[in-house]
């Protein structure tokens, strides 16, 4: 078991196979932090800002954590990183980028972005695994996250 | 001219200068006497009628009369002699000693023809011949020597006043040199020391009429010994063979015209002489001597003095030519720097304005424009882009030559006054006129310390008796604006560097073009080759992916008895995923091979390409249940039938898959009255925030996650847009998020 209940993690991913992949070793692993989802930008600016659908802050928590897709429909995964790191309420969050786009440019912009982590989604299965479980236990175990709580 | 030949009547009234025939005054200076005579007989047909006290003959015991009369058999042969010379000028001057009523009188000879007769003038000899020549030679040896060791224009000015009036012994010898406009300056003076210095004085250019000018460049010396003089006249005034008055450009003893003769009295001068510098056959200066009393100048110093200003008039070539060398030399390495900008940089403009040198060192300008493709491009101190326009613009309905070039520019174009500071003198060079390119060069104003010596606008004032008197004169303002609003001359040397710059422009433009076209051809190239990785991508690539889907549809029949509902779900995720990477390869192709489908044009009833597109997409409407609404019927318009059904398809089943309301409506119509025709496809769908109103169009980009509203490759709209634009079109988007679209676009180009 690693991570915290107390900690929710967003994960803002287009893909309903990738997810499914992320949320295999998820359980695998024995998360324990609750997982959101959000499939694109704009639903994903909704739910950090309370808005539209997720306008109530009790089923759509703070999260302690964003897992963060580049290409994504509507708002762009790159405008939102920008987005949340100028904003003063959300910029303590940690983004770790989850990606296939290899392209320096975006590193680069990322990373100008504060970006706490870029990682590349592998095409061959068990690398992809092992890179979810080195990351999952680094982030949920080792790194001491922002409290979240009474916010 | 059409006038009356015998109207020598001519009134000069000090308005009239620039009008005066000085040429043929009908009279001369008394101081020698002047002879026509008819060859080859040598008869004399006119003298002046001062021959009496000259010679001891009365006119009428001349006239007539062969020259005999006058002179001896053996000069008369030496005559003959001179007149067969082909330049007889040469052997001036002729002494000749004329038996008068009292004694023998040495006379200084000379002729010259004038419209075909001999012109013979006599002026009494006061030097003694053989000490003369001693002199001649002394003295313009020195002088040359001196003049020779100059380096500059201001110290061959400077010495050949001081030899000047070394040799003749003027009071006041002074270096008078012309600008383009026939303005004067008095360059250097020599003077007695009691006398006020007119060094640097201004003289407006109508102090020195055209026809003076012109006789000034016609002659190399002119002397007037006495202002004062009574003038003889010639008689019979007009030539008996010609019944025309006597030409008298080339004499000595031409009189003088009454304005000059003002203008000397006002000057306080009794006695005159000037020795004309020439450039390149044109009047560059003059070399003026004044004396206050009357002072006559034998033959043999002014031939010295004549010699002197030729001298001195090729030096100054030579000289003023150096000078500018080092400028020239400076100026051609600019041009080669230029060049080479030009072709090294991608926009020549680049290179001529962004780089050390730039334009403006090329003619030593402070501001610049280039005008070029529409787009105007500045450097340094300029009026203002408006203000250029609006130049450029009566440049272009005005001047007709290539290179136009001005130091006074509100002279021409009057507006140009309000920019005075930084655009007086400009040089405006045209690459295209037709496609309107052109490269301007400005200079400021150079407001100059002027002290002009007259007032060209009023050279006359009444004094209180009534006479004329031409100076001083008190109302300079009016000629001291017109000098405000000059800048610095361009010197001809710029102005063929801004010549030469045309010639560079065009060839590296044409060598652009070129290069362009070589572009062009590798575009092309590989463009093909991305067709063919199409092709692959369609073809290799899918071969694969039909394994994929094939071998898990295999197993869903095979095996279904043993895979449990996940198992099987699994595997039809797999074939989904398999579909969807044939749309994405399929969209790709089709995008890509659009920009070199053939376009078939053709008159196309929008009504019936609609209707099509409807039935293709019938199941999908009913199933949805959408209402479809054409409110009236579709023009028919010029466009390829098949491209523009996509359209419509693309847009109208984007219309029906992004709709969540329970009652659905789409509208097909156009914008009555727009010109070119508005189409539009609205729907009272999801609506799009307006910030994705430009990415909706790129390729690949979706609003919506691939499970929401049936998913999609991202590419519809792309190749919709593509598909305008290919008819010249536009397309855009009007939204309300959540209350529905409206995509509009025209198959033609705007007006």
């Amino acid at each position: 078991m690693i991570g915290n209940s107390a900690q929710p993690i967003l994960v803002i991913e287009d893909s309903d196979e990738d997810f499914e992949a992320l949320r295999r070793v998820m359980y695998r692993q024995q998360v324990l932090n609750p997982i959101f989802r959000c499939t694109d930008g704009d639903e994903a600016l909704d739910y950090l800002y309370h808005t539209g659908a997720y306008s109530d802050p009790q089923t759509s928590p703070r999260p302690s954590l964003i897992l963060l897709d580049l290409n994504l429909p509507g708002t762009d995964g790159r405008e939102l990183l920008q987005q949340v790191k100028q904003d003063e309420n959300l910029k303590n969050i940690p983004v770790i980028v989850f990606t296939t786009s290899a392209n320096p440019r975006d590193i680069e912009i990322c990373y100008r972005n504060s970006v706490a982590s870029y990682i590349l989604k592998p095409i061959d299965i068990n690398r992809l695994k092992q890179t979810l479980q080195s990351f999952l236990t680094y982030w949920l175990d080792i790194v001491v996250l922002p409290d979240t709580v009474g916010r | 001219m059409n006038t009356n030949k015998n109207d020598t009547a001519f009134t000069v009234d000090l308005t009239n200068c620039d009008k005066e025939p000085i040429h043929i005054p009908g009279f001369v200076q008394p101081h020698g006497v002047l002879l026509a005579i008819k060859e080859p007989e040598l008869t004399i047909l006119q003298v002046s009628n001062n021959t009496y006290n000259c010679l001891g003959f009365h006119p009428e015991e001349l006239l007539n009369q062969p020259l005999r009369k006058l002179l001896e058999s053996e000069q008369i042969d030496f005559l003959n002699d001179c007149l067969t010379q082909e330049d007889i000028q040469i052997v001036n001057p002729v002494e000749f000693t004329i038996k008068t009523f009292q004694e023998p009188i040495i006379f200084d000879g000379i002729i010259h023809r004038s419209n075909g007769v001999v012109i013979l003038e006599l002026e009494p000899a006061i030097l003694e011949k053989n000490n003369n020549y001693f002199r001649f030679y002394h003295l313009v040896k020195l002088a040359i020597g001196k003049l020779q060791s100059t380096k500059t224009v201001t110290e061959i000015s400077q010495i050949i006043v001081t030899e000047v009036r070394r040799i003749t012994g003027f009071d006041r010898v002074m270096f008078y040199r012309f600008d383009r406009d026939w303005n004067g300056i008095v360059i250097a003076e020599d003077k007695q020391e009691h006398l006020p210095s007119y060094l640097d004085l201004h003289y407006p250019a109508s102090d020195i009429p055209t026809p003076a000018r012109k006789l000034y460049s016609q002659n190399w010396l002119r002397l007037i010994p006495d202002a004062d003089y009574q003038a003889a006249a010639i008689v019979p005034t007009n030539n008996p063979l010609t019944d025309e008055p006597l030409d008298l450009s080339g004499s000595v003893l031409r009189s003088v015209s009454p304005c000059h003769i003002e203008y000397l009295h006002n000057m306080g001068v009794k006695a005159s002489m000037s020795i004309s510098i020439i450039k390149n056959n044109k009047l560059w200066g003059l070399i003026a001597c004044h004396h206050q009393t009357p002072k006559y100048v034998p033959y043999e110093i002014r031939h010295a003095c004549e010699f002197l200003g030729q001298v001195t008039s090729l030096e100054i070539a030579t000289k003023e030519d150096n000078e500018d060398s080092e400028s020239k030399i400076e100026i051609k390495s600019v041009l080669a720097k230029l060049v080479e900008y030009m072709s090294a940089e991608k926009s020549f403009i680049d290179g001529l304005i962004n780089k050390q040198p730039n334009i403006l060192n090329l003619v030593n300008a402070q501001g610049a424009a280039i005008c070029f493709n529409k787009e105007l491009y500045l450097l340094g101190n300029t009026p203002e882009k408006q203000d250029i326009q609006n130049l450029l613009l009566w440049i272009h309905n005005n001047i007709d030559e290539d290179i136009f070039y001005t130091d006074s520019l509100s002279q021409v174009y009057p507006e140009a006054e309000k920019f005075k500071d930084v655009a007086s003198g400009l040089i405006a060079l045209s690459i295209s006129k037709t496609q309107n390119k052109y490269v301007l060069w400005f200079r400021p104003e150079e407001v100059q310390t002027v002290n002009w010596g007259g007032n060209p606008n009023q050279p006359v004032e009444v004094s209180e008796n009534g006479g004329l008197h031409l100076s001083p004169r008190k109302s300079f303002e009016l000629w001291k604006e017109i000098v405000r609003l000059k800048s610095l001359p361009w010197k001809s040397y710029e102005v063929n560097a801004a010549a030469e710059l045309r010639g560079a422009i065009i060839t590296v433009v044409l060598r652009k073009i070129d290069e362009l076209a070589k572009l062009n051809t590798e575009l092309e190239r590989s463009n093909k080759e991305l067709d063919a990785f199409a092709y692959i991508a369609s073809h290799d690539l899918k071969e694969p992916l039909r394994g994929i889907h094939n071998y898990s549809n295999f197993l869903i029949e095979d095996y279904s008895e043993n895979l449990d509902e996940e198992g099987k779900d699994k595997l039809r995720t797999l074939i989904r995923l398999t579909q969807r990477m044939e749309d994405l390869i399929d969209s790709l192709l089709q995008f890509s091979r659009l920009g070199r489908v053939d376009m078939s044009m053709q008159p196309t009833d929008l009504n019936a390409v609609v209707h099509r597109i409807l039935d293709l997409l019938s199941a999908r409407i009913e199933e949805t249940g959408v209402e479809i609404r054409i409110p009236r019927q579709l023009p028919i318009v010029y466009c390829d039938r098949i491209q523009v059904g996509e359209v419509f398809s693309n847009l109208i089943s984007n219309a029906i898959k992004y709709n969540d309301k329970t009652e659905k409506w789409i509208e097909i119509g156009y914008i009555e009255a727009s010109d070119p025709v508005i189409f539009y496809v609205r729907d009272n769908g999801i609506g799009i925030r307006e910030k994705h109103f430009d990415v909706i169009f790129r390729i690949f980009k979706r609003l919506h996650g691939p499970s929401k509203y049936g998913g999609g490759t991202g590419a519809g709209l792309t190749i919709t847009k593509k598909i305008v634009e290919r008819h010249d079109g536009k397309i855009w988007v009007e939204s309300n998020y959540g209350e529905g679209s409206t995509f509009y676009f025209t198959l033609q180009k705007d007006n």
